[in-house]
């Protein structure tokens, strides 16, 4: 770390500082705009307009190449895996914002688009966060405000109660994984990541066992419900379904990457890795002779398994679109639990894909998550409906809507030429080359599960015949924007994907590096 | 001085009253209060950790006065949605919140 | 020896402690009349008396003040140690406050903006 100087610093949180400036911005601009009819409209062009333009900033300040530095006095890590996930993000707010805008019950209120920017503010912090304080502060930075934005709409019984729901559960959700954060501060005395690994290793600890794993299980239950994994995901549906959908989209895509991200970071970075070959040293916490990583690897793989199945299979009975997410967006938290469980490879390839192929999943699934939920919006705000029958016969109505939507559907499903085939083939990747193939044919048997309900949905599109066929529907220009450039994106990163995965194999080789093995 | 044993054993029973809290009681506030009481508990253990173990750091305080932030803004936005709730329907009670079924 | 005397007085006072308050209220309730009626078994003998339950509900306006208090209230955590060590700062530290206590202005302004300071 070294001598502190603020100006060497500042790159480290670049998009961070943006963010705090837009929302002091927004804020003044929520309080003295005048009244009139395109207030909401001009708040949310220019809160779009900023994310994006700040998802540009971890290019411009971007970290040295191959390092993963230690910066206010190891609060934040400044590596290229944490800019990935800042630029995804960043995006995620400014779709949001873009598909909110003509959304009756949330855009066309100034706050709105202020609380999106705060929770993408807490996303940023939290994918770089290297410090048990900043952990737990970005976390909260993150759920708090999506608790607001999920009870947005106080006149309306579902929303308030998805709200309250979603409350009820994160709150309780965090008090326990603080809990388990007290106990590592205070069997080791550091909140910094990789001195508690140090200490972990110590003297100091040993014969503590049990406390550890007790800590690192709350730390686990913790994290699980915030990536909407099975046996913590009974939130997810209730809170997908009643939630204005721009929020839903929001929740789904910016929350679960945040936490992937500091999950990770969080496990590598306290509990350590093995050795990348004989001669090479392992930073794995050996505690009483027992390794604590093969503690979490087994009980992740577990997780994953559970989610996968669980969320697979209930998907395929469900009748409302967004309940249907919600349990697709189970079983993709399960396949990316898949990564985590295979950075117990004991190479140096194996554990930069299986983090890479982390990174890369959340990043697509970000785009085809935002596509699809563009879509329903649109939809719903048209007619009103929201099951999945209604969608029939789209593609006479509104065929640029159907494709897009087809597009997203694909890459949930995992099919070339969308992103989400190479997604699944890396993580799937990442499970052999940690000798898990058992893991990853589960994996794939539950994507030709999942390829069946996405399918349906497409086939409903374009061949089922609807009620008001010969009613086309009206295409908003900011919907056309956010869904051509959502599915040119997710068709750019199915086609050519090396550029994104290179970058975050690089940050994943950083991050081994500053580990030691 | 009391050793800290007796710390971790009240905050651990503080805890373990919150999650039963949660757990058993229906009453929407009285959950936000369970949880509290659970946030409480870290906060002991992390002072009191701090206290014994280095006080001589700062880090426990500042973590603590975050938590205690943090917590500050999780129950004014509890508080709030709880009553956007009681609004609608005239109840707290989560469980009889239940158009979301499925 | 001295030490038993000692507890000995302890002892005197333990005994002694409960009776002397009890004892006036015993022969109090010995000696007076017993004669009860309506207007004296009531909870005020004077005052107007209460309307309605006692579990009524605050009006929402003194729920939104305490709610803008608490959170003022709780930064101040944030920004004690800051004050305590205001003479050993250097400059980033000394703007760091300062930008906090911005931010918590510009959050004011906003509460004050949309009317919620205005008792309706």
């Amino acid at each position: 770390m070294g001598e502190f100087n603020v100006w060497t610093s500042l790159p480290a949180v670049a998009p961070e500082i943006g963010l705090t400036i837009l929302a002091a911005v927004v804020l003044l601009l929520d309080a003295y705009l005048p009244k009139e009819k395109n207030r909401a409209r001009n708040i949310a062009f220019v809160s779009a307009v900023s994310m994006a333009v700040l998802a540009l900033t971890p290019f411009i300040w971007a970290p040295a190449p191959n390092t993963s530095e230690l910066f206010w006095g190891g609060m934040v890590r400044h590596d290229a895996l944490g800019q990935l996930f800042d630029v995804m993000i960043l995006l995620a707010g400014a779709i949001t914002v873009m598909i909110a805008v003509d959304d009756s019950g949330v855009g066309r209120r100034g706050e709105f688009h202020l609380i999106v920017i705060i929770v993408t503010l807490g996303g940023c912090i939290l994918s770089s966060s290297a410090d048990l304080v900043m952990i737990f502060v970005a976390l909260e930075t993150v759920s708090i405000p999506l608790y607001v934005l999920a009870a947005f709409r106080r006149e309306d019984n579902k929303s308030s109660e998805s709200g309250l729901k979603y409350f009820l559960f994160g709150s309780f959700a965090s008090a326990i994984l603080l809990y388990g954060f007290s106990f590592l501060y205070g069997l080791t005395g550091s909140t910094q990541l990789t001195a508690i690994a140090a200490g972990l290793n110590s003297e100091i600890v040993s014969g503590n066992l049990v406390a550890v794993l007790a800590a690192l299980l709350m730390v686990i239950v913790g994290f699980g419900f915030k990536i909407s994994a099975v046996p913590f995901h009974f939130w997810t549906p209730d809170v997908y379904e009643g939630a204005p959908t721009p929020v839903t989209a929001f929740v789904s895509v910016a929350s679960k990457a945040g936490s992937f991200a500091v999950f990770m970071r969080f496990l590598i970075e306290a509990f350590g890795l093995p050795a990348v070959s004989a001669d090479a040293t392992s930073t794995l916490v050996v505690i009483d002779g027992q390794t604590i990583q093969t503690f979490w690897v087994n009980l992740l793989t577990v997780f994953s398994i559970l989610s996968m199945t669980v969320g697979n299979v209930l998907a395929l009975r469900q009748k409302n679109f967004k309940r249907l997410l919600a349990y697709s967006s189970i079983a993709q938290a399960g396949y990316t639990l898949m990564g985590l469980a295979a950075l117990q490879a004991q190479s140096a390839i194996g554990q930069d894909i299986a983090m890479a192929s982390i990174t890369f999943y959340m990043f697509m699934y970000t785009f085809t998550n935002l596509v699809i939920f563009a879509g329903i919006i649109l939809f719903v705000e048209a007619t009103g409906r929201e099951n999945i029958a209604d969608f029939a016969g789209l593609q006479r109505r509104s065929p640029w809507l159907a494709l897009a939507m087809t597009i997203g559907l694909l890459s949930l499903a995992g099919i070339p030429p969308a992103a989400g085939f190479f997604g699944k083939l890396f993580l799937f990747q990442a499970a052999v080359e940690a000798n898990l193939v058992g893991l990853a044919m589960i994996g794939v048997l539950n994507a030709i599960v999942a390829l069946y309900y996405y399918l349906i949905i497409i086939k409903i599109m374009y061949v089922d015949q609807g009620i008001d066929e010969d009613k086309p529907l009206a295409m908003p220009r900011s919907y056309a924007w956010v869904l051509g450039i959502t599915s040119v994106v997710i068709i750019i990163l199915g086609v050519i994907p090396t550029p994104i995965f290179d970058l975050a194999q690089q940050g994943a080789a950083a991050v081994r590096l500053a580990m030691g093995s | 001085m009391v050793p800290l044993w007796v710390f971790l054993m009240v905050s651990a029973a503080l805890f373990c009253i919150g999650v039963f809290g949660v757990l058993a009681r229906r009453n929407g506030v009285a959950v936000l209060m369970s949880v509290e009481l659970m946030l409480n508990a870290a906060l002991m253990n992390i002072v009191a950790f701090w206290r014994y173990n280095n006080p001589t750091e700062v880090n426990g305080l500042a973590f603590a006065a975050f938590v205690f932030v943090v917590a500050a803004a999780e129950a004014a936005v509890g508080l709030a949605i709880i009553i956007s709730v009681y609004r609608n329907r005239h109840s707290i009670i989560p469980e009889e919140a239940d158009t979301l079924k499925g | 020896m001295d030490i038993l005397n000692n507890w000995a007085f302890v002892g005197i006072f333990a005994v002694m402690a409960p009776v002397f308050p009890a004892l006036p209220i015993v022969i109090a309730w010995l000696l007076r009349p017993h004669k009860p009626n309506v207007l004296k078994s009531q909870t005020y003998e004077c005052g107007v008396e209460t309307v309605g339950d006692t579990w009524v509900q605050f009006r929402v306006q003194y729920y939104i003040y305490g709610l803008i208090f608490l959170v003022f209230d709780v930064e101040m955590v944030l920004l004690f140690p800051w004050a305590v060590a205001y003479n050993r700062l250097d400059l980033f530290a000394f703007a760091a406050g300062f930008l906090f206590i911005f931010l918590l202005a510009d959050g004011l302004i906003y509460a004050w903006r949309k009317d919620v300071l205005a008792w309706k």
